[in-house]
């Protein structure tokens, strides 16, 4: 039976320009079931991020509703909103944005400092999250000593390591050559398959459209096609 | 986590991060310098007074005012009868004083001049020195002061008339026996010091005193009608007043000196919280609350001040170092000023609670400037922030 994890309803967003208001999202009714692999695919300011962010709680509808894993997003506080990114779900961004700081271990150990996890079965799980991108051999290493291929294997490690139910992932491959962008989403598609995590992506690049089985095409802030890709 | 973070950042800025903690540090140190100078300073000056003149404290003659030089004539009382066991035992110094005109090498200068038993205990003064056995040249010390400012120097021999309680001028020829390093300057200045049998002699005021100086504190409570006891507080009330008066120059420096070293911390603060405005989103989209945030780059502002406390005591090593050993040079002149405790190099003293509140003070200005421009971070859009947009 499918599990309705995300639900969209009625949902709209404007932002202020000199000139009034410009609705970046257009009376968007959605549905994201459990396990789903799926993306807003569209031009650049077709709302793909907007809606993105609104899912994970970054951001607020200006009208509409929307509920994610319960929570109705446009009700959380901030506190509230806080800890259901921290809990239950990951991102993953186009620049990577890992903590330059922070070696490979400690960037994916990050989430699971923010949840309390104890010391011995955050270890554990870090390794294994590091394990699942192939990048044991890197634990120690900067994400300035690292490539791009490398910086989003780990990126995609530390929304992963909490094992979230949802992981909204943002132009993922837009700065990767085209293996790495191959390399990237089979470990996604293989974490979707084995730990049953949904993924919303925002994406035009046609590598990732090929491995979407879900692809929610965007245009102008409106939905304009919503097809399960073939052979789902 | 957030104490790790804001660790690791502050190693990651590098030099800059080693600037800012310098720069603090050299504030600190010069705030320390300054604190332990003024704090050593008033230490020396009362030890000083205290072996010199004050002792355990001072029964003086109701009517002697300090400030009016009238009154000296009239400042003396009869020696009470329940005080003459305690002098004997040399508990109490008794100290006759008198207003007087010197006549060195014919020039004619105001002086007070001062009797004091030549056996006595109760001060460092050497009194013993002073004879009433010569009378026809009577001898007289002098501290380095009065010396440089009468020109007189160790044999001298001038004339000295003091008037008696009658009214009657006498003229007396004293010698000068040794010229002292005397360190207290109310003590030195003006002053010429007598053997009290003579003085009284001289001023026909047999067993009478100005003030006594007590070697036990046993004495302060002692009633009298004409003596009443003078406390710390009101004796050293000059130079407390100076060291008020010194205190605002003081606050004005140190004002000026955390105010350059805030403005370090607050820049630093201001350009972290606009160059890392897309961590500043990283953080929130993995679940940092804006609140945490913001004490994440409090903390690391605060922490610039916790690192230049702890190297404040090893950079300023040196500097601590001399100043406790060597001293505060006195400049040439200084000690001729009147000023307590100026009179022999001023070897620092590091008063701890002082120090440790300037430290805390420090600590929680650079609190509040690392907090004042994580401000905008509380009304920062995370999706704005992640794509490095300045609100």
């Amino acid at each position: 039976m499918k599990e309705v994890i995300a639900q969209i309803k009625d949902l709209s967003k404007s932002f202020p320009t000199g000139e009034g208001e410009f609705w970046a999202l257009k009376s968007i009714s959605l549905e994201f079931n459990r396990g789903e692999f799926s993306g807003f695919v569209g031009p650049s300011g077709s709302g793909k991020t907007t809606l993105l962010n609104i899912l994970g709680s970054l951001d607020t509808p200006t009208k509409g509703e929307v509920e994610v894993l319960g929570n109705k997003i446009h009700q959380l506080n901030q506190s509230d909103a806080a800890q259901l990114r921290s809990k239950h779900i990951g991102f993953i961004f186009q620049t990577y944005n890992l903590l330059p700081v922070y070696n490979v271990y400690e960037n994916v150990e990050f989430p699971l400092l923010l949840i309390k996890m104890d010391a011995a079965k955050r270890k554990k799980m870090v390794k294994d999250a590091i394990a699942w991108v192939g990048l044991t051999d890197k634990i120690k290493s900067r994400p300035n000593q690292l490539s791009g291929g490398q910086c989003q294997r780990v990126a995609i490690a530390r929304a992963m390591v909490k094992k979230p139910e949802l992981v909204l992932a943002d132009e993922p491959t837009a700065n990767l050559d085209t293996e790495n962008s191959f390399n990237i989403l089979d470990t996604m598609l293989k974490l979707n398959k084995e730990l049953n995590t949904t993924f919303i992506f925002s994406t035009h690049d046609p590598k990732v459209i090929e491995y979407l089985k879900r692809i929610i095409r965007l245009i102008d802030g409106e939905v304009a096609s919503d097809d399960l890709a073939s052979g789902s | 986590m957030i104490l790790r973070l804001a660790v690791k950042n502050i190693l990651h800025n590098g030099w800059r991060s080693l600037i800012n903690i310098v720069v603090v540090s050299i504030v600190l140190i010069v705030m320390v310098w300054t604190q332990a100078m003024y704090y050593s300073w008033i230490r020396l000056a009362e030890i000083q007074q205290t072996d010199w003149e004050y002792g355990k404290g001072l029964l003086r003659v109701k009517t002697y005012d300090p400030y009016d030089p009238l009154t000296f004539d009239e400042s003396y009382a009869p020696i009470p009868q329940e005080l003459q066991n305690a002098i004997d035992q040399e508990e109490i110094a008794p100290i006759l004083m008198a207003p007087a005109t010197i006549y060195p090498q014919g020039r004619m200068l105001s002086a007070v001049i001062k009797g004091i038993p030549q056996q006595q205990s109760v001060l460092v003064f050497p009194s013993g020195k002073l004879s009433a056995q010569q009378k026809d040249i009577v001898p007289v010390l002098i501290g380095k002061a009065m010396a440089k400012s009468s020109r007189l120097s160790q044999g001298d021999i001038f004339t000295i008339r003091v008037r008696d309680i009658n009214g009657a001028y006498n003229a007396i020829d004293a010698i000068v026996e040794e010229v002292l390093p005397i360190p207290a300057p109310t003590a030195d200045i003006g002053t010429i010091w007598v053997n009290l049998d003579l003085l009284q002699e001289i001023r026909e005021a047999p067993n009478t005193a100005s003030y006594f100086v007590l070697g036990s504190s046993k004495y302060q409570n002692f009633e009298s009608s004409d003596f009443r006891f003078i406390d710390k507080d009101e004796y050293f009330a000059d130079l407390y007043q100076m060291l008020e008066n010194e205190r605002f120059q003081q606050v004005l420096m140190y004002a000026l000196l955390v105010f350059l070293a805030m403005i370090a911390i607050f820049d630093t603060q201001a350009l972290a919280v606009f160059k890392r405005r897309k961590e500043i989103g990283t953080l929130a989209a993995l679940g940092f609350t804006k609140a945490k945030i913001v004490l994440l780059f409090t903390l690391e502002g605060t922490i610039y001040t916790v690192c230049a406390i702890l190297a404040t005591p090893i950079l300023g090593f040196p500097l601590f170092y001399y100043f406790a050993t060597s001293g505060f040079p006195i400049l040439e002149g200084y000690d001729e000023f009147g000023l307590p405790g100026f009179t022999e190099p001023i070897k620092f003293l590091y008063p701890i609670d002082e120090i440790l509140m300037v430290f805390f003070v420090i600590l929680i200005f650079t609190v509040f400037v690392s907090w004042l421009p994580t401000r905008k971070i509380a009304k920062m859009n995370p999706v704005d922030a992640l794509r490095g947009k300045v609100n």
